[in-house]
């Protein structure tokens, strides 16, 4: 029981408190680029989800298993390949075998592997939080939806800021950002209540 | 591309084509680093050291590498030296190490890395290629550094570290949170337009002829995108 | 399929290259980062142990030391630093500690810590220049005794695993298990099943009585003796000729509770409070009850509830007049709920019925145990009247 608590923990924190995009700043450039409307957004954050829980699946066993402690140093160079090397596979299987999710996902899967929440969630995984496989899994799927939500809800925000009269300077990406600003401010908001949620 | 003088290539980067407030490229350390000057001038370093390697090996090895597999091999270049640079940083200087954390070996998915590999390195000679690199660096270097200034001095009241004297007791601890790095990177960015108006070719919006995975994104109008560059 | 296998050869040659090139960038670098880091763990561990020198690591898979120690170091001049994960309240934290070769507290720090209140900062320099055979005299912090507590326990256990890697042998068992040790020698039968029984009147001698929950077998606690009686009040444990007498005594006055003991599984409208009660020879009533107060009702950030009853007694007449009310056990939160054990609180209910037992002070600061304190002597005379029909 203790060990499922701990684990809705990780996933409500990953999702909420710890919001990658909102809180750490990875994957700003999708956020900021693919938010425009609401299909996009969430086809996007679909295909993160998916690559990351994949590639935390692929990186976390080769990091304990073979890189280990003396051959750490390859972390940063086998992961970025590992993860382009699922997206092209993904792209391959997805074409030929379910062509209708390919053509809805299709054109936001070569954008993950510069996707630094991708090889972020798989470095952090191991090297900050030292999690175990599932636990591992379950913090790539919270990132994930963390992901998909902060770019569902900003997607909501911008078609707002399209309608309202802003200063030239600041139209097209300064106002994009200022509005991050106060999604990223909401956000502060679950700060402390996962903790206290299973007191 | 019409003056190719190599000053104006280096000068390029550091105002006309910055890579931070004109091409809006390497977002994500622009925001996380910059909570204080000492963590954005390590992370500029750092990534100014890559991309100078990069571009000179990328540019040396331009007529070798097969198109068809040279981004994978862009990236294991690229990643090599973010990790050579990252053993030596965590050898000595361990404090700009635990400081960087994670962001660190995410300079391997910066996108001016990748980008200037592809734009620019891919094409041109290994001189050209390395005043460039050293230029985008300048440039993420200045601009990182005026981020961090901004949401340091407000935010904690010091500079570098360096407290400063009756501002240390009126921080606004909003611009070290995330929601102020946001603000701040959108206020400078409207800065930059106001002041470069007209002469910088200003992106309206996020675009794929910024972007580096344009090259593995088959969309029609990231080609065409490329080919304007 | 000639680009093909160029494309295959040129990106295998690059990667071999880079992998050669960072085996060797990290040859070079590994040995200073290794210095750097055994550096800094040296700088972190002179500040419990300020004269240590040359801290190496031990292996600590050799020795049987408390689950509590994650890692420890010797140092030059025979002195150990130990580092220990433990709970407190909320969430683990972690401790060093330095010892130097005389087996004296030389500095404790709390080096990651959610604990709520920071006492864990400070308690570490309480804890400072005692012995193993002085840290009990340490007492732990009112308002966050469970982190100090822990926080004591830890370095309880640093001290005797200072004992063991200097080839010495320690008493690693919590209290507890000495508790449950010493019970089942006294009554192997009852297979480490114990109930403490309700002690209603002192007994002459007596500390506490533990009964086997299986069978009637009882265990008498006399000062540090623990004596296992078996169903049919034989004595197993040898003992005094003095203590034989004592526990025949007790067991008459076991005895003699249990027949006055009233069934209250067929009394449907009793008060849920009453635990047991009893009736004299002389018609009075003693009830036991469970308050609820702040321990149950109440808890916040800074003073957890303890989930525990307030334990009372009552005895009253049968015209429901309350003769004397004592507070057996209680966990309420230490100096403020705690009140409700001193008599000057609940010597106030002696006397009182039904229509002026609200009429008595407050504990300040205590709503919460002041009212569920009342609230239970309230249903005493509702039981009392309950009692009264059935008997």
């Amino acid at each position: 029981m203790d060990a499922f608590k701990s684990l809705v923990i990780i996933m409500l924190s990953a999702v909420f408190v710890d919001n990658y995009v909102l809180t750490r700043f990875l994957g700003i450039c999708p956020f900021l680029g693919v938010s425009k409307k609401l299909d996009s957004a969430v086809g996007m954050g679909v295909a993160v989800t998916f690559v990351m829980v994949m590639a935390t699946a692929v990186t976390w066993p080769i990091q304990t298993y073979i890189l280990g402690e003396k051959l750490g140093y390859l972390q940063t160079i086998v992961f970025i390949l590992i993860i382009a090397a699922l997206v092209q596979f993904t792209e391959i299987v997805l074409k030929k075998f379910i062509p209708a999710l390919h053509k809805s996902l299709g054109v936001y899967l070569p954008l993950i592997t510069t996707n630094c929440a991708v090889l972020g969630v798989a470095i952090n995984n191991i090297n900050e939080s030292n999690f175990n496989f599932l636990q591992s899994i379950i913090n790539s799927i919270g990132v994930g939806l963390g992901f998909l939500l902060a770019m569902v809800i900003f997607s909501g925000l911008r078609s707002k800021i399209q309608e309202s009269e802003i200063p030239e300077s600041f139209k097209g990406l300064p106002a994009t950002l200022i509005a991050a600003s106060f999604v990223s401010l909401a956000f502060f908001g679950f700060g402390g209540i996962i903790e206290n949620l299973f007191k | 591309m019409k003056n190719n003088s190599n000053l104006s290539i280096i000068l390029k980067g550091i105002l006309l084509e910055n890579p931070v407030f004109v091409l809006i490229l390497g977002t994500c350390p622009t925001l996380a680093t910059t909570k204080t000057v000492i963590g954005a001038v390590g992370m500029g370093i750092a990534a100014t050291a890559v991309l100078i390697c990069s571009n000179i090996v990328i540019s040396l090895l331009r007529k070798v590498i097969p198109d068809s597999v040279r981004i994978p091999c862009y990236i294991v270049v690229i990643a090599s030296f973010v990790t050579i640079v990252e053993m030596v940083i965590h050898a000595y200087v361990p404090i700009i190490y635990d400081l960087l954390g994670v962001y660190l070996p995410l300079i391997t998915v910066n996108c001016i890395i990748l980008g200037r590999a592809e734009m620019f390195a891919n094409k041109n000679n290994i001189a050209k290629s390395a005043l460039d690199g050293l230029g985008m660096g300048l440039g993420f270097c200045v601009a990182l550094i005026l981020m961090a200034t901004v949401r340091e001095v407000i935010g904690v009241g010091s500079f570098a570290g360096i407290s400063i004297p009756f501002l240390e007791n009126y921080t606004v601890k909003f611009f070290q949170e995330a929601p102020g790095g946001f603000l701040v990177y959108g206020v400078l960015i409207a800065l930059v337009f106001k002041i470069t108006h007209g002469k910088a070719p200003y992106k309206k919006e996020f675009s794929c002829d910024s972007c580096p995975s344009a090259a593995f994104c088959n969309k029609a109008h990231c080609q065409e995108a490329k080919e304007e560059i | 399929m000639k680009n093909n296998i160029k494309s295959v050869i040129s990106l295998t040659a690059i990667c071999i290259v880079t992998s050669i090139l960072l085996a060797f960038t990290n040859n070079l670098t590994a040995p200073i980062i290794a210095k750097q880091e055994a550096a800094a763990v040296n700088d972190a561990l002179t500040v419990v142990l300020p004269n240590g020198e040359d801290f190496q690591s031990v292996d600590i898979t050799k020795y049987t030391l408390p689950s509590t120690i994650t890692e420890a170091y010797s140092e030059k001049n025979g002195g150990y630093v130990f580092k220990m994960e433990t709970t407190g309240y909320d969430v683990g934290f972690v401790i060093l500690c330095g010892i130097d070769k005389d087996g004296v507290v030389k500095g404790a720090t709390s080096i990651s810590s959610k604990e709520t209140l920071g006492y864990e900062k400070s308690y570490g320099d309480e804890l400072k220049d005692k012995t193993l055979g002085d840290i009990d005299t340490v007492a732990t912090v009112a308002g966050a005794t469970k982190t100090t507590a822990a926080y004591k326990s830890a370095i309880k256990d640093a001290l005797n695993s200072f004992v063991i890697l200097n080839g010495g042998t320690a008493d690693l068992r919590s209290e507890e298990e000495i508790l449950a040790d010493n019970l089942n020698t006294a009554l192997p039968e009852a297979n480490g099943e114990f109930e403490i029984v309700l002690i209603l009147e002192e007994i002459n001698g007596i500390d506490t009585i533990y009964k086997s929950v299986k069978n009637n077998g009882f265990v008498f606690v006399i000062g540090e003796e623990f004596i296992g009686t078996d169903s049919d009040g034989n004595i197993l444990t040898e003992t005094s000729e003095t203590n034989k007498t004592i526990i025949e005594n007790a067991r008459q006055t076991l005895l003699k509770w249990a027949d006055s003991q009233i069934d209250l599984t067929k009394l449907t409208d009793m008060p849920t409070s009453v635990e047991a009660a009893y009736k004299a020879d002389n018609g009075n009533y003693t009830l036991i009850l469970h308050a609820a107060g702040y321990g149950i009702n109440g808890g916040d950030k800074y003073h957890p509830a303890s989930g525990e009853p307030i334990v009372i007694k009552v005895t009253a007449s049968k015209d429901g007049k309350i003769i004397t009310c004592k507070t057996l056990e209680q966990n309420e939160t230490a100096n403020i709920g705690s009140a409700c054990a001193d008599e000057s609180f609940y010597s106030q209910f002696n006397g009182k019925t039904e229509n002026d037992y609200t009429e008595i002070d407050a504990i300040s600061g205590a709503t919460l145990t002041t009212d569920g304190y009342k609230n239970a002597i309230g249903d005493v005379f509702t039981a009392i009247k309950i009692l009264k029909g059935v008997s």
